[in-house]
């Protein structure tokens, strides 16, 4: 089932779209694609799901189990930082273990948007309002993370770099890609409320457009992928299993919460694949920031070379079998 | 008159622009998407949609006194993030 699942998954457009991208450095073709356009489609693609998340949490409201879930989905990312805090404190200095346990405790729009995908092509219903978990699940790790360099690595810092609430508020809310997701709901929101004519007019770009700016996407970071590899033998063995088994445990824990939340099949997927997923967009900007002890190489290889591709490729499917086993009313 | 060459993360441009501008420079280059090699890694733009950045190359000629001026605040930005700053001698056309 799984197996069938993991080809159904392989087999779509941004995912090929993805190795296409990882095949190009391999093969060392000259397929490049100029920096500015990957920043412009990663704009678009989290204005895109913040503006149609706002809208799809504008109709079902905050009712039933809205509130409930964005709440859990909250906790989660307090919560895995700190369990991969303890966990990469076995092997690496606080720094590197705050940043890397802030990177996994927040989640990767792309990975969750992938999932989405899958999700329609296997024509399971899921919810819009868990955009909204996904926005509100970025800024807490970063906190958590930020906190933990605060408290437990203050004495190795130098006095002038002790870190300050405004730094740490600035940079987990104000960050580039948490302020676009973050407003781009509440625009979603506010013109699905009261604008219906805006949302028609937005339709062509947020909508039909999506698509293939994903597949767009999702070929540079094949590319980008691909060429973080070799970061991984720098990072050592420890890390590269922290990258592949930590989703495994994360998502686990992700399905529990669902089925407690009584979630149904697709916003159980979601939300396992949010609590899966690593940070590679909002965390290593404010962590170069606030954090530069810690290495770079180490928390972007990790989260971009090894646990998106297995997240996209490998990861959703499985979790999806995780959710038809574990929700008995999913399968 | 010096010329002083600084190359550094896009992301500690404005605090690098900061110390110059309360040094008083008469004016400073500054080219971003710089790429290259450090002492530790590859720099390059393949991170640039996540906001990381690549380097920026600010070029500044100034006399010596505002060099000094600015030399602490500088070292102490680059010391912390890394990135390399050189003086040398620059004479006008």
């Amino acid at each position: 089932m799984e197996a069938n699942l993991v080809l159904q998954n392989v087999l779509t457009p941004p995912v090929l779209f993805f190795f296409l991208g990882i095949v190009a450095v391999v093969l060392r073709s000259d397929l490049e694609i100029p920096a500015p356009l990957p920043k412009l489609f990663s704009l678009y693609l989290l204005l895109a799901i913040g503006f149609k998340g706002g809208m799809e949490l504008e109709k079902s409201g905050f009712g039933g189990q809205v509130l409930p879930t964005v709440c859990s989905a909250i906790a989660m990312s307090l919560l895995i930082p700190l369990i991969c805090f303890g966990i990469l404190r076995l092997k690496l200095d606080v720094f590197n273990s705050a940043a890397i346990a802030a990177a996994y405790g927040s989640i990767s729009a792309v990975t969750f948007i992938t999932a989405e995908s899958f999700l329609e092509s296997q024509n399971i219903h899921f919810d819009g309002f868990m955009v909204a978990a996904l926005a509100l699940m970025e800024s807490p790790a970063i906190i958590v993370g930020l906190l933990l360099v605060k408290i437990a690595g203050t004495k190795n810092r130098p006095d002038s770099r002790e870190m300050k609430w405004s730094t740490i508020i600035r940079e987990s809310l104000l960050n580039g890609s948490v302020y676009l997701l973050l407003g781009s709901l509440l625009i979603g929101f506010l013109t699905a409320a009261h604008n219906p004519i805006g949302v028609e007019k937005m339709q062509p770009f947020t909508g039909k457009l999506f698509y293939g700016a994903e597949c767009f996407f999702l070929l540079d970071m094949g590319i980008v992928a691909a060429q973080r590899l070799p970061g991984l033998k720098k990072a050592g063995s420890f890390l590269i299993f922290f990258a592949v088994l930590i989703p495994l445990f994360n998502a686990f824990l992700g399905v529990f919460v669902a089925k407690a939340l009584m979630l149904g099949p697709g916003n159980a997927l979601l939300f396992a694949v949010l609590c899966a997923s690593a940070s590679y967009l909002a965390v290593p900007a404010a962590m170069r920031m606030t954090v530069p002890e810690a290495k770079a190489s180490y928390y972007i290889s990790t989260t971009l070379g090894l646990t998106f591709p297995f997240n996209i490729v490998i990861g959703i499917p499985l979790y999806m079998g995780l959710v038809n086993n574990i929700i008995p009313s999913a399968g | 008159m010096k010329r002083l060459d600084l190359i550094f993360s896009e992301r500690e441009l404005d605090a690098i622009v900061k110390v110059l501008e309360s040094a008083g420079v008469p004016g400073y280059t500054v080219m971003k998407h710089a790429t290259g090699r450090g002492p530790e890694t590859i720099v390059s733009e393949d991170m640039e949609f996540s906001g990381l950045g690549a380097n920026a190359h600010v070029i500044v000629f100034c006399d010596d006194e505002i060099i000094n001026k600015i030399r602490v605040n500088v070292r102490s930005i680059l010391s912390y993030y890394g990135g390399v700053a050189y003086v040398s001698e620059a004479t006008e056309l």
